[in-house]
């Protein structure tokens, strides 16, 4: 992980908290989620975490987050689900 | 060969790409699709930028959170506002350069759809990043990225409302 992979990100960010002031509202909720992957993918390239049971959490985000221009109900069922599975892992 | 029904039916939007250029020359065919749209009073106040650095696309990815799935080119699709408000009025500038980029795009992705290649439309970015990383004049704005690519995996179709539900005949609540 090197400054300019936490400036792309940090311009995702931005990007995205501009966007989602005229930008139809799940969008926020999904930005939200893909920044969780792309965080944890850049930790997990650089070895910085190794937890199976969040990349299980992450793989599920990743598998199903563009259900979120589909079908609301099933993405609002995804965002649950992740939420009960970092229950678990939250000491 | 596909009829054009069925290649409207097939495309989607894809959001999973392999990271295998498209030719360039495929890509100014697709271009050349887009030209031929419809276009107000033959106004043609779009242009086309394509791109094909890396570095480039990289930076636009930055900044355009609706890009997703890594694609190996995308199209920028531009309006210029300066030639819609002189050949089109108000009316040009405001609305129907946005409509006929619009249909530029379909035509775009249509072919592409033909071709193999899949493509997804994109409104979220943000419009000054992108005008400066593309080194765009003020009168040119960016309106529409298409990300261009062939796809990782076939997208399943949406669910989409029946004919008979979104039309009727002759006057409003008239059903088919």
């Amino acid at each position: 992980m090197n400054e300019q992979d936490i400036m792309k990100l940090f311009s995702y960010i931005a990007t995205s908290a501009r966007g989602c002031i005229d930008e139809p509202k799940i969008y926020g909720s999904f930005r939200l989620v893909e920044i969780m992957s792309k965080l944890f993918w850049m930790l997990k390239s650089n070895n910085l975490i190794a937890n199976d049971k969040l990349n299980r959490i992450i793989d599920k985000i990743d598998e199903k987050k563009y259900v979120c221009v589909k079908d609301e109900k099933e993405f609002i069922g995804l965002l649950d689900e992740v939420i009960d599975d970092l229950f678990e892992l939250v000491d | 060969m596909n009829s054009i029904i069925d290649i409207i039916i097939k495309r989607r939007s894809i959001r999973h790409y392999k990271q295998e250029d498209i030719p360039k020359d495929l890509l100014l065919e697709l271009v050349k699709a887009a030209t031929w749209a419809p276009s107000a009073s033959n106004m043609q106040a779009w242009y086309f930028i394509i791109v094909n650095d890396k570095k480039v696309l990289n930076k636009i990815s930055s900044f355009s959170p609706g890009l997703l799935g890594n694609p190996p080119n995308v199209i920028v699709i531009c309006s210029d506002r300066n030639k819609a408000f002189n050949k089109g009025g108000k009316l040009g500038r405001d609305e129907l350069c946005l409509m006929d980029i619009s249909m530029a795009a379909e035509n775009l992705m249509l072919l592409a759809t033909e071709k193999g290649v899949g493509t997804c439309a994109i409104k979220s970015f943000n419009g000054k990043a992108i005008q400066k990383i593309l080194e765009l004049p003020d009168y040119v704005s960016p309106e529409l990225i298409i990300s261009i690519g062939y796809p990782m995996k076939e997208a399943k179709p949406p669910k989409r409302k029946t004919v008979e539900e979104v039309s009727f005949e002759n006057r409003w609540g008239e059903r088919i």
